[in-house]
């Protein structure tokens, strides 16, 4: 077999093996528990690829990505409240819709706005965002959040049990991934590298390099959006963590350590966040240092992440 | 609202803008200097209130907390810099994510060690009671706030003007690079500035503590703040750091009396329409670094 040959068959079986996770690991004492961590590993994985379009392709760091992620939950779980309806495919659209249209008005100000300048203004806005979320106790809950959110259904599909609802979680993290990937080897996938590498030859050549971040960032911010919806369907609640600074940190640590600008490398360190965050504590109690010091290690000494240093290491093993 | 309230809210605005410019000052000097936002400042800030705390409870002596918090965050800071910021010099973004992990770290450590519950500083004596202004009475520790803020701001200047540090650090807002090839160790020079932009993030925490109380999560927002001061402001110099500090200060003091539920999108508007008007704040450096 060719090589891409390989990995395509490679990837279609991973992803089968993923979906199905709940179907064959049943016979494990702990299959539930695995469920319940995988699904939120992918929740958040999801957080931090669409993270990635900003901070790998595009080269914007943003700090306050949470904003449309808690936007999604919180819209996905109000329109179903609101109009008394479980449909999944109102879920979404209300999730991409609302956290699409914040990206927009937020990008607005955000784009202008280049480096350290665009990571702190994403940072404030998001906690405004956050702020609101809290005051808006008519429509959030505020600080109660919104609990007993109804999980979906599709054409009498219910997604209610633990095993179904996983397998939303893992089809739709696939699908996300594959758009990614599509975006990634697009034209404009190449633009936005294009504005991370120099954005003056970009705008010489004619790209209306604003415009261009702008769409990257309404992107980036529905496909958070929709996390977000699963999010809120996953645990059936939805507070003002999910718009907190602490989720934005957590997306980007995750994309960080696994790796900014590689496809799956975001998904690898929300693997490792959740597993410091929520494995771990168990035995140690001081597992957000863990996560500091790691994050250190690897803004200092390792940059291009788990997946860079596993191609390097590929690429040595290789190489004769 | 009657005059007396209108007074009242003025002098709150004020002294709450006086904590945001001694907040903010220290993120603008690290910056001015050395292109970082110190994303730790929250975590500093944090550090100091919860020293302060420490001293107070031991001794009961506010004053000896406002001269130990900054010396032990201060001596923080200048461990962090050259322990973890230098290697990643000329990588600027770099440095400010580095920072992160120094927050989370400071955060959590502090939660560890300190517990979760949330504390208070009593005012400290001779500051605790009221004085009448306008017919109404008004808590004197405020008005200790605005002075203290004046104080320091005068100082600043002064040494920011006058002295050779002041040459020193204008020169190294100026252009760091070449201060170096002059034969100045900028080594020091950072370290020594990263030191003093923590201990007064401490400071800010200490004069806060007996108003804000002392607890987890305080550290996000006094980041937040401090941000949103100089991003209005504008990074870098005293003088935005004064502005930034007076108008979100008040702004936010009249607007949770006026329009509590639009106190919030009121700051939001006027981050947005500064950054509209001019990107890198009022007073801001056109520099922007990348």
């Amino acid at each position: 077999m060719k090589r891409p040959a390989a990995i395509a068959a490679l990837s279609i079986l991973g992803a089968a093996a993923l979906v199905t996770f709940p179907l064959w690991s049943s016979g494990w004492e702990s299959s539930r528990y695995a469920t319940t961590i995988l699904r939120d590993m992918l929740v958040l994985a999801i957080l931090a690829l669409s993270l990635d379009l900003l901070v790998g392709s595009a080269g914007l760091p943003s700090l306050g990505h949470a904003a449309f992620f808690g936007a999604g939950a919180y819209a996905a779980a109000i329109a179903a409240q609101r109009l008394g309806s479980d449909d999944l495919l109102l879920g979404f659209a209300a999730a991409i819709v609302v956290s699409a249209l914040l990206a927009l008005v937020i990008g607005l100000f955000a784009v202008r706005a280049a480096g350290i300048f665009f990571l702190m203004l994403t940072l404030a806005f998001a906690q405004m965002v956050f702020a609101l979320a809290f005051q808006a106790v008519d429509l959030t809950g505020g600080s109660n959040g919104l609990a007993n959110v109804h999980r979906p259904m599709l054409f009498g599909l219910d997604f209610n049990g633990p095993e179904a609802l996983f397998e939303l979680v893992a089809s739709v993290f696939v699908l996300v991934l594959l758009l990614l990937w599509r975006v990634r080897a697009s034209t404009y996938g190449r633009a936005l590298v294009g504005l991370r590498e120099n954005e003056r030859r970009m705008r010489a050549l004619g790209y209306d390099t604003t415009r261009l971040k702008l769409s990257a960032f309404v992107l980036a911010g529905a496909l958070a959006g929709v996390g977000g919806a699963l999010s809120g369907w996953s645990l059936r609640f939805v507070s003002t963590n999910d718009v907190g600074i602490g989720r934005s940190i957590e997306a980007f640590v995750s994309v960080l350590i696994g790796g900014t600008g590689s496809l799956v490398g975001p998904a690898v360190g929300a693997v490792v966040v959740l597993f410091v965050e929520r494995v771990l504590p168990s035995s140690i109690p001081f597992a957000e240092t863990v996560l500091g010091v790691l994050f250190i290690v690897f803004v200092a000494a390792a940059r291009q992440g788990i997946v860079g240093l596993a191609r390097a290491a590929y690429a040595r093993v290789r190489a004769p | 609202m009657s005059p007396e309230v209108v007074v009242q809210q003025a002098l709150n605005g004020i002294s709450f803008g006086a904590l945001l410019f001694i907040l903010a000052a220290g993120l603008s000097l690290i910056f001015g200097m050395m292109d970082v936002v110190n994303l730790a400042h929250g975590g500093f800030y944090m550090l100091g209130a919860y020293v302060a705390l420490t001293v107070v409870q031991r001794t009961g002596q506010f004053w000896l907390a406002l001269v130990i918090a900054p010396l032990v965050v201060g001596a923080l800071g200048l461990l962090i810099e050259p322990l973890l910021l230098r290697r990643l010099r000329g990588r600027h973004l770099d440095q400010v994510l580095l920072t992160i992990g120094v927050s989370l770290v400071i955060g959590d450590l502090i939660g560890l060690v300190a517990g979760r519950e949330i504390h208070s500083i009593p005012f400290p004596a001779g500051l605790d009671r009221s004085i009448a202004i306008m017919g109404g009475d008004y808590p004197l520790y405020r008005i200790f706030v605005i002075g203290f803020g004046v104080l320091l701001a005068a100082v600043f200047a002064l040494v920011h003007r006058r002295s050779q540090a002041g040459a020193l650090i204008r020169a190294g807002v100026d252009d760091a690079a070449m201060l170096s090839a002059l034969g100045v160790d900028i080594d020091r020079l950072f370290a020594i500035t990263f030191g003093v932009g923590a201990a007064l993030a401490a400071i800010a925490g200490v004069i806060a503590a007996p108003v804000f109380g002392v607890f987890p999560g305080m550290d996000v927002d006094a980041l937040i703040y401090s941000l949103i001061v100089v991003v209005v402001g504008g990074l870098g110099t005293l003088s935005g750091a004064i502005a930034g500090g007076a108008l979100v200060g008040t702004a936010d003091t009249f607007g949770k009396v006026l329009f509590p539920q639009f106190a919030l999108a009121l700051i939001f508007a006027i981050v947005a329409f500064v950054l509209l008007l001019r990107p890198t704040g009022l007073l801001g450096r056109v520099r922007i670094a990348r």
